[in-house]
C-alpha cells in the first residue's frame, strides 16, 4: 500500500522553492532552484517547504544582515513560532516512519546548516563594501530554533546539509556536486541497512 | 536590483501538486516544471488536515508579497477536499491582512495531463499586476 510505505522526504529552505524570498540582489534563479529540485526528485524525495523566517519578520525589502544582527530575543521568538507551526507536520512524517533530511542554505544568517555569515561590527547605516562578512561553521538562527523545537518534541536530529547559495561567490557546479554526494551517501547508507532506496 | 533575477510571481500550491501520489501522477501535469518555466516561485500548502498555525505563517508571507509588487496566484486540484487550498482558513487570514484573494486556477485530474498543462501554462503566462504597479516596485 502506497500510504503505508516509508517515504523519503526532504525539508527544504523556503527560498529553494521560491527565490522571491531572497533578500534584494540575492535571487540567482527566477523561480525555483532547479538543480536542487531535480536532484531531490530524481532520487525519489518528496518536497516539504519550510517557512521563510526573514520574510515574515523583516519583510521582502529587508537589508542584508549577518548572524549577529538576527541573534535577538524577538527574532528567535519569531523563529520558534514558525518552528512550532511546521513541527507537527515533521512529526507526522517521522511517526509514520518516513526518512527525513533537511536542506538549508549555507551562508545564510537564518537558514545556514554547515555555515552562516558573521560580522560582529555590522550595524547602523548600511554602507558596507561588498563581501566583507565572514563565513563561519555554524547553524543559522532559524535552523538552530527549528532543531531545538524538534528536540523538545523528542524527535531525532535530522541529517542535514546546505545548498551553498549565500557563501559569497556562488559556485553552482560545486554546490550541485556537494548536494548529490550528500544524497547519494544517504542512499548508500539505506542500501547497507537493507532498504531498497527505490523512489516511492 | 542589480544581478537579481527573481520572477516577481508566486503560486500557492497544494501538497498534491508538488508531491503527486502514485494514483494521480500520470493524470497531472508537471506543475513544478511549468511554474519554473513561467518564473513562479512556490508557496507550498500543507496536506489536508488542521494546520492553523502553519496557514497563519503562510498568510503572513502572502501578505508581504501582495503588498510589495508580487503577482500571487493559487492553484487548486479538482476533487481534492477544498481543492487542496485550505481556502476556508486561508481566505479570512488574507482578508485580515488586507490582501485580495489571489486568482485561482483549478487543475482537473480527470482531463488529460497534457491538456491541463497547456491550460495551466496559459493561466500562468496571462497573469500579472497592472503595469503601474510593476513599475512602482520592480526596480
Amino acid at each position: 500500500m502506497e500510504q503505508d510505505k516509508p517515504r523519503k522526504v526532504a525539508l527544504v529552505a523556503s527560498c529553494l522553492l521560491n527565490q522571491n524570498a531572497k533578500v534584494c540582489q540575492g535571487a540567482r534563479y527566477p523561480a525555483l532552484v532547479s538543480p536542487v529540485v531535480e536532484a531531490l526528485r530524481a532520487r525519489g524525495y518528496l518536497l516539504q517547504q519550510l517557512p521563510c523566517p526573514e520574510l515574515a519578520f523583516a519583510g521582502v525589502r529587508r537589508w542584508w544582515a549577518v548572524y549577529e544582527q538576527y541573534d535577538t530575543p524577538a527574532y528567535r521568538a519569531h523563529c520558534r513560532r514558525l518552528a512550532q507551526a511546521i513541527a507537527p507536520l515533521i512529526e507526522q512524517y517521522l511517526r509514520r516512519g518516513d526518512e527525513l533530511i533537511l536542506i538549508g542554505l549555507d551562508g545564510s544568517p537564518s537558514t545556514g546548516v554547515r555555515f552562516t555569515s558573521s560580522k560582529a561590527d555590522w550595524g547602523g547605516r548600511p554602507n558596507r563594501p561588498e563581501d566583507d562578512w565572514e563565513i563561519v561553521p555554524r547553524r543559522g538562527i532559524w535552523i538552530e530554533e527549528l532543531e531545538a523545537e524538534l528536540a523538545r518534541r523528542g524527535l531525532p536530529r535530522l541529517p542535514a546539509t546546505g545548498w551553498a547559495l549565500d557563501m559569497g561567490r556562488f559556485d553552482e557546479a560545486g554546490a550541485r556536486r556537494d548536494l548529490e554526494q550528500f544524497l547519494d551517501s544517504r542512499n548508500d547508507a539505506a542500501g547497507q541497512r537493507g532498504e531498497d532506496g527505490v523512489p516511492p | 536590483m542589480s544581478g537579481d533575477v527573481r520572477g516577481w510571481h508566486v503560486a500557492l500550491v497544494p501538497e498534491t501538486l508538488i508531491n503527486p501520489p502514485d494514483a494521480l501522477r500520470a493524470s497531472l501535469p508537471d506543475v513544478l516544471r511549468l511554474l519554473e518555466d513561467h518564473r513562479y516561485g512556490v508557496l507550498q500548502l500543507p496536506p489536508p488536515g488542521a494546520h492553523g498555525p502553519l496557514l497563519a505563517v503562510i498568510a503572513d508571507q502572502v501578505a508581504e508579497y501582495a503588498h510589495h509588487g508580487y503577482a500571487v496566484v493559487a492553484l487548486g486540484v479538482q476533487a481534492e477536499p477544498g481543492h487542496g487550498l485550505h481556502w476556508r482558513r486561508l481566505a479570512p487570514l488574507l482578508r485580515h491582512h488586507g490582501v485580495a484573494l489571489p486568482p485561482r486556477h483549478l487543475i482537473r485530474p480527470a482531463a488529460s495531463a497534457a491538456a491541463e498543462g497547456e491550460r495551466l501554462a496559459k493561466f500562468l503566462a496571462g497573469y500579472d499586476l497592472p503595469a503601474d504597479e510593476q513599475r512602482r516596485w520592480r526596480v
